[in-house]
C-alpha cells in the first residue's frame, strides 16, 4: 500500500516536472520575433535572413498617458468621457526640429501631440478661428475623421504649424500651433472651384497632407485619380501632381481595340479606364516625393519617386524594372490568396525607404537602388502578439527605430534596429555616398552574421572593383549573382590582362603564324606527311 | 565521283549543302555509328550551353541540374523527329529508310553543334558589349543546319523543295502527336506501377503483421 502510495506521489513529481519543463520550453520559443525574416535572392526565390529589426514594445492609449485627458487634475484635461485609447489612428508623423509625435486619432476626432518616448503632451480636438463645422458649447471648429496630419516650423516664431487633412469635413486646416490643447486656424483648404477639379471629382475629402519645403500643400483625395491636389500658400487650387498611369491589363488593351472600330455612341457606354489613385506619400529631405498605391496587386507606379515637374524620376530603363512589396509566387506564408496593398511610405533621413504592406502587415525597407534591405512585421488577426498587425495604417522612421501605427488593435509598435540591421544600415549609408571601401568592414560584419545576405557581397564586389582588385571584385559578383556589375569586372580584368601581357601576346602569335607558314611550306614540298583522315588515298574509280 | 572516308563524307555533305546529300545518296554512304556520335554530341551541347556559358551570358536557374529536360530536347527529339519523319514520308511517296533519315537528319545537326560549342567557348572570353559575336556565331550554326536539314529531306525522299517544306511542317505536328502519346504511355504505366507497388506493399503488411 506504502509503496503504491509512493508510486502515484512519483508519477505526481515527475509529471509536474515535466509540465514544467515543457511551459519553460514553449514560453523561450516564443522569445524571437513572431515572423520569419527574409529576403529575395537574384531568382526570387525566398532566402531566410537574420532580422534587421527587432520588435521593442507595443504602446498603448495607456502607455501613452491618455488618461490625463480624462483626468481633471492634468493640465491636460479635456473632459471626463474623454476616450482614453487610440481608435482607428491613421496617421502618424515625426516632426525632427521638436523631436515630437503627431497622431491623427481619426476615430476620436483630434489630433494628438507626443514627445519622442510618445508621451502625450498635447491634444486637439479642433481649432479657433474658424466657421467650419463650429461646437456651439466650446466655440471650437472641431475635426471630423482628420486621416493624415504633417507640421512643419515656423522660421519666425519658431511654433508648429500643423497641417491636418480633416476628411468628413471636406477641408484642410492649417493651423498654428498656441498651446497644449489650442491651435489657431491660419487658412482653409476648401474644394476648389474650378472646371479643373469639377472635372476630376464631385467631392474633396483629403485623406493625407504634405507640405513642400517652398510652403506648396499637396493632399491626396481618394476621390481624385489625376494625381494629388496642389494648392499654393495662399490656398489657391493650381493643378494636379504626379498621376499615375493605367496599368496596362488584358481589359484595357481589348478595349482600346474595341475603340478603334466602335461608334461615337458605343464608346460613351465604355466605361473609363482611369489610373487608381495614390494612398499615401512622403517627401525626402530633398524634396522628392514618394508615392504609393494601395490597389491590390498594383504593378504599375505602385512606388513612384517624383521630382517637381511630377515625373517618376524612377521611370526610365532601370527603374522600370524596381519591384516594391512581395513576389506573387512567394508572398504568402499565411494566406493563399496573394495580395499585396502598400499603403504607407516612409523615407528615412539616410535615404532608405520604408513601405508598409497593409495585407500582410509587413515592412519592406528599401535603399535608393531599390535593393531589399528587410523584411519585418506581420499581420494576425486572432492574438494581440506584440509585433504583429491586424490594421496597419501608418508607419514612421525615426532613427533607428521604426513605428507602425495600428489602426485596429489602437496601438503603435515599435520596432528597433539589431546589430545586424545596424551594420547592413552604415554600409548601405556608406555605399550610398560612393564610399565603397569605407564600406567594406561593416559588410564583412554583415557576412559573418548572415553568409546569405547576397547585398553584402555585391557591396564588396563594388568595392574591390573600386580598388582595382577585379579578380576578388567577380568571385563577389559572382557569389551575389549581379550579371552586369561581374561584366564590368570582367572587362577591366581583361584590358589589364591584355595591356600587361601585350609584348608576350604578340611574340606568341607572330611565333604561331610563322610556324604555321613554315609547316604548310614543308607539306607542300613533300617533306612532312600528315596522317590522312579525311580523304582517301584520291580518286580511285574513274 | 568522290571516294571519301566516313568523315570525309561528313565533311564534304556539310561544307556542299546543295550537292553534298545528293552525292551521299548516289554513292550510298553515310555511317550509323557517325550519326549516334553527332546526337550524343548534340546533348553534351545542350549540357555544356547550359552549364558552361561564360557567367555574365548564363541566365541559367543554376541551383538545380536537371538533366532530363536536357535529354528530351536533344535525343529524344531527335528520335522522335526521326521516327515522325519516316512515319509521314513513307506513306507520300517519300524513297527515305528510317536508317538514312537518321544519319542524314544527324549530319545536318553538324553546324549547330559546332556553333554552340564555339559560343560557348568565346562566351568566357568577351563581355557583354561584344555579345553579337557570340550570337552572330550560334545563329550561322543554326541557319546553316536548317538549310543542311531541308536538304537531307528533300533528298533522301526525293522530294521537290515545296514537298520538302510541306513534310517538315508536317513531321514537327506527327512529333507533337507522338509526344503526347509518350506523355500518356508513361503516365498510365506509372498508375500501373503504383498499382502493382500498392499491392506488395498491402501483402507485405499482411504477412509481417
Amino acid at each position: 500500500m506504502v509503496s503504491r502510495m509512493k508510486k502515484i506521489i512519483k508519477n505526481f513529481i515527475s509529471f509536474g516536472l515535466a509540465l514544467s519543463l515543457t511551459a519553460t520550453l514553449a514560453i523561450t520559443s516564443y522569445a524571437s520575433e513572431p515572423y520569419v525574416s527574409y529576403n529575395y535572392d537574384a531568382w526570387g526565390d525566398v532566402i531566410e535572413s537574420q532580422s534587421g529589426y527587432r520588435v521593442d514594445e507595443t504602446i498603448t492609449g495607456y502607455e501613452m498617458e491618455l488618461t490625463k485627458l480624462a483626468d481633471p487634475k492634468s493640465d491636460l484635461f479635456v473632459s471626463e468621457d474623454e476616450p482614453v485609447n487610440l481608435s482607428g489612428a491613421s496617421d502618424i508623423f515625426f516632426e525632427e526640429n521638436t523631436n515630437e509625435f503627431w497622431i491623427a486619432d481619426s476615430g476620436n476626432d483630434r489630433i494628438l501631440r507626443t514627445d519622442k518616448n510618445l508621451k502625450l503632451i498635447g491634444c486637439y480636438k479642433g481649432v479657433t478661428d474658424s466657421k467650419t463645422s463650429v461646437d456651439p458649447e466650446t466655440g471650437l471648429s472641431t475635426f471630423s475623421n482628420p486621416t493624415g496630419v504633417f507640421v512643419s516650423i515656423d522660421e519666425e516664431t519658431s511654433k508648429p504649424i500643423i497641417y491636418i487633412a480633416d476628411n468628413k469635413n471636406a477641408r484642410v486646416v492649417r493651423a498654428e500651433v498656441e498651446s497644449k490643447n489650442s491651435a489657431k486656424c491660419t487658412l482653409e483648404y476648401v474644394k476648389p472651384e474650378s472646371e479643373l477639379y469639377e472635372n476630376a471629382s464631385q467631392t474633396f475629402n483629403p485623406s493625407k497632407v504634405l507640405i513642400d519645403s517652398t510652403g506648396i500643400l499637396y493632399v491626396v483625395v481618394s476621390s481624385v485619380t489625376t494625381g494629388a491636389v496642389v494648392f499654393d500658400t495662399t490656398g489657391e487650387f493650381t493643378g494636379f501632381y504626379g498621376a499615375n498611369r493605367v496599368e496596362i491589363t488584358a481589359a484595357v488593351i481589348r478595349q482600346a481595340i474595341w475603340r478603334k472600330f466602335a461608334s461615337n455612341d458605343q464608346i460613351a457606354s465604355m466605361t473609363r479606364n482611369v489610373p487608381v489613385e495614390y494612398a499615401n506619400f512622403d517627401i525626402d529631405s530633398e524634396g522628392f516625393i514618394y508615392t504609393v498605391t494601395e490597389a491590390a496587386n498594383a504593378s504599375t507606379d505602385a512606388v513612384k519617386k517624383l521630382n517637381p515637374a511630377g515625373n517618376n524620376i524612377w521611370n526610365t530603363a532601370t527603374g522600370n524594372e524596381f519591384k516594391f512589396g512581395d513576389l506573387p509566387e512567394y508572398a504568402d506564408c499565411d494566406t493563399s490568396n496573394y495580395s499585396s496593398r502598400l499603403t504607407d511610405i516612409v523615407i528615412a533621413n539616410d535615404g532608405i525607404i520604408n513601405i508598409l504592406d497593409y495585407e500582410t502587415g509587413r515592412v519592406f525597407q528599401y535603399t535608393q537602388d531599390n535593393d531589399l534591405l528587410f523584411i519585418f512585421g506581420t499581420k494576425n488577426n486572432t492574438s494581440d502578439q506584440k509585433g504583429t498587425f491586424t490594421a496597419p495604417n501608418g508607419i514612421e522612421a525615426v532613427g533607428e527605430k521604426i513605428y507602425v501605427i495600428d489602426g485596429k488593435k489602437n496601438d503603435i509598435t515599435t520596432f528597433v534596429e539589431t546589430t545586424f540591421g545596424k551594420y547592413v544600415h552604415e554600409a548601405a549609408a556608406l555605399y550610398e555616398k560612393g564610399l565603397y571601401e569605407d564600406a567594406i568592414e561593416p559588410w564583412n560584419e554583415v557576412i559573418k552574421r548572415d553568409g546569405g545576405y547576397a547585398l553584402a557581397y555585391y557591396g564588396l564586389g563594388k568595392a574591390y572593383l573600386n580598388t582595382g582588385d577585379y579578380d576578388k571584385a567577380m568571385e563577389y559578383f559572382k557569389i551575389s549573382v549581379s550579371k552586369g556589375s561581374y561584366d564590368r569586372a570582367y572587362q577591366y580584368d581583361r584590358d589589364d590582362f591584355l595591356r600587361q601581357h601585350f609584348t608576350a601576346i604578340i611574340v606568341i602569335l607572330f611565333v604561331l603564324i610563322v610556324a604555321i607558314l613554315v609547316i604548310r611550306r614543308l607539306i607542300r614540298k613533300g617533306k612532312i606527311k600528315l596522317p590522312k583522315i579525311s580523304k582517301k588515298t584520291a580518286k580511285e574509280g574513274k | 565521283m568522290y571516294e571519301f572516308s566516313e568523315l570525309g563524307w561528313l565533311k564534304h555533305v556539310i561544307f556542299h549543302p546543295v550537292e553534298g546529300y545528293d552525292d551521299l545518296r548516289w554513292k550510298k554512304k553515310g555511317s550509323m555509328k557517325i550519326a549516334l556520335v553527332i546526337v550524343l554530341l548534340l546533348f553534351v551541347a545542350m549540357v555544356v550551353n547550359r552549364q558552361l556559358t561564360g557567367f555574365q551570358f548564363n541566365t541559367a536557374y543554376v541551383k538545380i541540374f536537371n538533366i532530363v529536360p536536357l535529354f528530351v530536347q536533344s535525343i529524344v527529339y531527335f528520335f522522335t523527329w526521326v521516327i515522325a519523319n519516316w512515319a509521314l514520308c513513307t506513306l507520300f511517296n517519300g524513297e527515305g529508310t528510317i536508317k538514312r533519315i537518321c544519319i542524314y537528319s544527324a549530319y545536318a545537326l553538324v553546324p549547330y553543334i559546332a556553333g554552340t560549342y564555339l559560343s560557348v567557348f568565346i562566351s568566357n572570353f568577351i563581355v557583354r558589349d561584344e555579345a553579337v559575336w557570340m550570337n552572330v556565331i550560334y545563329y550561322v550554326g543554326l541557319g546553316w543546319s536548317v538549310v543542311l536539314m531541308i536538304q537531307a529531306i528533300r533528298i533522301v525522299h526525293q522530294y521537290t523543295f515545296p514537298q520538302t517544306l510541306l513534310s517538315i511542317a508536317f513531321t514537327l505536328v506527327a512529333m507533337l502527336v507522338i509526344l503526347f502519346l509518350l506523355v500518356l504511355l508513361i503516365s498510365l504505366f506509372q498508375q500501373v506501377y503504383v498499382f502493382i507497388a500498392s499491392i506488395y506493399t498491402e501483402l507485405t503488411y499482411r504477412f509481417r503483421g
